[in-house]
This record gives structure tokens, C-alpha cells and sequence, in this order.
């Protein structure tokens, strides 16, 4: 068994939802982000436009964190989920450099100053320090809502199908753009999508092997690939205004992919 | 980005080349410095060691003691966790951080123990029978500590070399060049401690010094065609390094002061001048030394990481 999850950028609209989800299911300081978007300039319209591709923690079968842990504090479940034991972790940010995703992040003892700078802390975030505590001085990242997947099997549910067992992003995604599932069973939701519809990892290269997919076709379409009318945010890339160096660097990444 | 636009979450840099800033920016200067130290206090005790001169080695290991693991200390997140990165207490031994802490705790003791054993030879403190034993003692000592300090120096350059997200730094000749630059340096300061002790040879010292800069300096430019060979990402890190931000502190702090300054300097004491006068020895060892800290800064200010997203559309 290994989770993973699928993330169709033809149907995500952007809509900032999974973000927002993934904030308050797990208490974030107001600064870090575990889903983040990638943020891009594009010039739609012949204005500057800003469009977004969705990452998290790509969960690699072969994580380079796990490797470069010196203490254990990162470590993979057997169903290839990576976790963080902020109790083991000395802060040493091996982890966040050595992530070729660049999905780790460290939480700054004097960086935190709470929602609201100079005030008293929330009641939401005085709860979060209670049900959810996030160490000072230690790194994190995704984990999948590893505590719903456990709780989950624990009682029945199947995660991916049943809403208590299944990644709060994937729960508020309006598009139904994300669909989490077990990526070695070959009948699940997630390995037809992947099947189906070409999906791919980012970076294969590195050889790290990532549990999170992206699908940028149509069912049908000629040589599986959207049409450009569909904006996905790879073709949206191809139009960024970012700097010249940028765009050398997504056709060397094209070139190395194929 | 436009301004008006900051209310989306701005996380473009996955999309651009980005500079690493965890360990050269903020508290990262931190690593910065322990990483200098490693090849300072490397260099320095190895060269001592072999050249057999006990103020050397002390000196060696006071910088990998009192300079190197204090900086590192405080570095980390949570520092009084430090010890869970110590083998045994940790099981990580693939990690290069929990070696390199392997290797400088073992190192440490090592070295500690040689340089009583080589100040108690010297000074005769102990009774004739038990000399011939405390010199075998001595000699095992000084090949363990040598050994342990040579990974303690290389350590540091395997644990960059082993990270694939910076395509600059993911390089066998990285380890390389830091030991031979660390060597170099030992061989500088040792002249340095030699000045005030005595017991140095310094012709040799300043003969072996320039081979040592010949060398670091064909290994730097081997090192920066690989890496510009190797990716588009590791090309545009020599780029930086060569013609962009940090190209002043290359050019002056890692060629000019490293390497030209130290080397014109010998070759003038020693076929001009033909006499070592400690005004010029001081100048070369300041130099190198600045040298040393702007290399490391070079090569950590310039570890530019892949972008995450690098897919293009065929179309």
C-alpha cells in the first residue's frame, strides 16, 4: 500500500481552497504553508496575469529528506507516507535543503508573531497549540492528514472514498481536482487516473519517485494532451513573462523529461 | 511580481531559479563559519601532524572544538538536541550531518589524547619503561586522529555534494577541493604558529604551500567546468559566481587573496628575497585565511536550487 494523490490541473481553477483547508485542519502559524501554489506571471490578455500550480510534499518513495535526517526525526511509514517527529528534530534545515521541492519549512523561533502582531493569540490559535502543537526551531511539511488516514483504517473507511479518512484538501476541493488513493493498488481511483490520463511526477529525473501525479490531458485529446484553449497551468507556464533564464530552464526540464 | 497582486501567496520562486539562503543567510552564516573552521582546524591539525609539531596539532584542535562545533551548535534549531545526531543516539548513519558528528566527537578525543601523549613524551613526564608503550600509544593516536580529522574536514563537502536539489553542489569534486583548500590552509597557518613557536621548516612549508595552491587552483576551475557542464542550473550557479552578485567576493576574496596573493608572496620570499621575513609570512597567512572563508561563502551563496515546476507542454 502507498498513498498517493492526483491533481488535475485541467479542473483546478485556483481557487486557493486547498491552502486554506490544509491551514485550518492543522493549526499553520499564519506564515507557513504546507500547500502552496506556485505562483506565476503570465501575460493573458495582453495584461500581466498571475496563475498558480498546485505543490505539497510529494511524499517520494526514495525522499532525499529521510536520507539526510541525522537523527530520524523524518522518517517513511510502510504505506510510504514521510512523517516528522518535531520531538527528534534538531532544526538542522539538512531537510529543507536537501528537498529538491523545496517543500520543507522551518518554523523560526522569533518568526512567529501570530495572527494578529502585538494582540493576544486567538482562541482558534490557542486551541491549535493545544490539539495541534508545532515546534519552534523545527522543520515541517505535509503529511497526507496522516492522523484522519490512521483514524480512518482504524475504523472502517476507506481514505480517498470515505470523507473522514481522506486529506483535507482533497475533502474541499471544489473542482474535484484532487483524488487521493492507494497508487500500488491498480484498481484504485488514483492509479486508473494516473493510467488513464498520462499522468506525471515532477522531477522524475531525480529519481526520487513521488507519490504525487499531475494530470494535464483530456480523456481522448489527440497525443493525451489539453488543448491549449484549456489554460491548463502548464500551458500557462509556456506563456509566463518570468525571466529569460526561467524559460531555458522549463525546455531544458522538457528535454530532460523526454 | 506586481504589487497589487501580493495577496496571492506568492510562491513563484518554485518556478524560477532560486538561491538557497538556509545555510549562508541569517543564522545560516553560522554554517558558514563551522564549515571554514572544519577545513581550518582539518588542515591545520593534519599538517601539524605530520610536520610533528605539537603547538600545530593543539591548535588544530582547539578551532575544531572551540570554533567548529560551537558554531554548529548554535546554528540548530533546537541545540540541546544535539546529541540525538551522535551516533549511537541516533541510527541515522546514512545522514552525512550525524557522520560528520560521528567524526569530529571521535576526532576530538583522539586528538586530546595524542597531544597529552606527545606533550608527555616531550617533556619526559613519565618513567623510561613506560615510554616505548606510550609511543606505540602515540603513533596509534596520531594515524586515528590524522584519519578522523581528514573526514571531519571532507564531511562537509559530501554532505552539499549528496544534495540533488542543487545541481551546483551535487558534485564528487566538491569533497575535493574543500580537503585540498583545507590542507592549504593548514599549511599557511602553520607558518603562522610557527612564527611565534619555533620548529617549523618554513622553506618546505612555503614549497608545499604553492603546490598546494597550483593544485586548489586547477581544482577550482575543474570543479566550476564540471558544474556548468553538469546542468543549466549548476551552469547559471558559475555564472553567478563568475560575472553576477558574488562574483567580487570570487574574484578578490577566493582568487586573488586565496590563491595569487599567497603564491606571489612565496615565490618572492623565497627567489627574491630568499629569506622568510614574518612581515610578508603574515600578510600571505591573513590572505589565505580570508581566502578560505570566501570560498566556502562562494559556494554556499551560489547553491541555486532546481525550479520544482519544469514541465513545458508539447503542443
Amino acid at each position: 500500500m502507498r498513498w498517493g494523490m492526483v491533481i488535475d490541473l485541467t479542473k483546478c481553477t485556483r481557487c486557493h481552497g486547498c491552502v486554506a483547508a490544509c491551514r485550518v485542519e492543522h493549526f499553520l502559524p499564519l506564515w507557513v504553508t504546507w500547500v502552496k501554489l506556485a505562483a506565476y506571471e503570465t501575460e493573458e490578455r495582453g495584461a500581466a496575469d498571475i496563475t498558480t500550480f498546485p505543490v505539497r510534499c510529494n511524499q517520494c518513495a526514495d525522499a532525499p529528506c529521510v536520507d539526510v535526517c541525522p537523527t530520524g526525526a523524518t522518517s517513511q511509514r510502510k504505506d510510504g507516507i514521510v512523517t516528522i517527529d518535531a520531538n527528534k528534530c534538531i532544526g538542522c534545515r539538512y531537510c529543507v535543503i536537501a528537498c529538491p521541492y523545496q517543500n520543507r519549512t522551518f518554523i523560526f523561533s522569533w518568526r512567529d508573531p501570530g495572527y494578529f502582531p502585538g494582540y493576544p493569540k486567538t482562541r482558534y490559535e490557542k486551541k491549535g497549540e493545544e490539539l495541534y502543537p508545532h515546534q519552534k526551531g523545527t522543520t515541517t511539511k505535509c503529511n497526507f492528514c496522516v492522523e484522519k488516514i490512521d483514524y480512518g483504517l482504524a475504523n472502517g473507511l476507506t481514505p480517498g472514498i470515505d470523507r473522514d479518512a481522506t486529506p483535507a484538501c482533497v475533502n474541499t476541493c471544489q473542482a474535484r481536482a484532487l483524488t487521493f488513493g492507494d497508487i500500488d493498488d491498480p484498481n484504485s481511483n488514483v492509479s486508473r487516473l494516473i493510467a488513464r490520463k498520462n499522468a506525471f511526477q515532477l522531477q522524475r529525473v531525480l529519481g526520487t519517485d513521488p507519490s504525487i501525479y499531475y494530470i494535464d490531458g483530456e480523456v481522448g485529446g489527440k497525443d493525451n494532451k489539453a488543448p491549449e484553449h484549456a489554460m491548463t497551468g502548464i500551458h500557462i507556464q509556456q506563456k509566463s513573462t518570468v525571466d529569460p533564464r526561467s524559460k531555458r530552464l522549463i525546455e531544458e526540464g522538457r528535454k530532460e523529461e523526454e | 511580481m506586481q504589487g497589487g497582486r501580493q495577496w496571492i501567496t506568492p510562491h513563484e520562486w518554485m518556478t524560477k531559479p532560486t538561491q538557497q539562503t538556509e545555510w549562508i543567510e541569517g543564522q545560516g552564516l553560522l554554517i558558514w563559519m563551522a564549515e571554514v573552521f572544519s577545513a581550518l582546524g582539518m588542515g591545520m591539525y593534519l599538517v601539524s601532524v605530520v610536520m610533528d609539531h605539537w603547538w600545530g596539532a593543539l591548535v588544530g584542535w582547539l578551532i575544531i572544538v572551540f570554533l567548529k562545533l560551537p558554531f554548529h551548535f548554535f546554528y540548530l534549531g533546537r541545540p540541546w538536541r544535539f546529541w540525538r545526531a551522535i551516533p549511537p543516539f541516533t541510527k541515522s548513519w546514512h545522514s552525512w550531518i550525524a557522520r560528520g558528528m560521528f567524526f569530529t566527537t571521535v576526532f576530538s578525543i583522539f586528538a586530546l589524547i595524542q597531544l597529552v601523549t606527545t606533550f608527555v613524551l616531550d617533556h619526559s613526564l613519565v618513567a623510561a619503561s613506560a615510554v616505548g608503550t606510550l609511543t606505540v600509544i602515540d603513533w596509534i593516536m596520531r594515524f586515528l586522529a590524522g584519519l578522523f580529522a581528514l573526514l571531519t574536514g571532507i564531511y562537509c563537502g559530501f554532505m552539499m555534494s549528496y544534495c540533488k536539489s542543487i545541481p551546483f553542489w551535487n558534485t564528487g569534486l566538491l569533497p575535493i577541493v574543500f580537503v585540498i583548500m583545507g590542507i592549504a590552509d593548514g599549511l599557511a597557518l602553520i607558518m603562522g604558529v610557527g612564527l611565534v613557536t619555533g620548529g617549523v621548516d618554513f622553506h618546505t612549508l612555503e614549497i608545499a604551500s604553492q603546490w598546494a595552491l597550483i593544485g586548489n587552483a586547477i581544482l577550482i576551475g575543474s570543479y566550476l567546468i564540471s558544474a556548468s557542464y553538469q546542468s543549466t542550473i549548476g551552469e547559471l550557479s558559475v555564472r553567478e559566481l563568475l560575472v553576477g552578485r558574488v562574483a567580487l567576493s570570487f574574484w578578490i576574496g577566493v582568487i586573488f587573496l586565496g590563491i595569487i596573493i599567497p603564491f606571489a608572496l612565496s615565490l618572492i620570499s623565497i627567489f627574491v628575497l630568499k629569506t622568510n621575513i614574518p612581515e610578508i609570512l603574515i600578510i600571505a597567512i591573513i590572505s589565505h585565511t580570508i581566502g578560505a572563508f570566501a570560498l566556502k561563502y562562494c559556494v554556499l551563496k551560489v547553491g541555486i536550487y532546481r525550479p520544482v515546476v519544469t514541465r513545458a507542454p508539447v503542443m
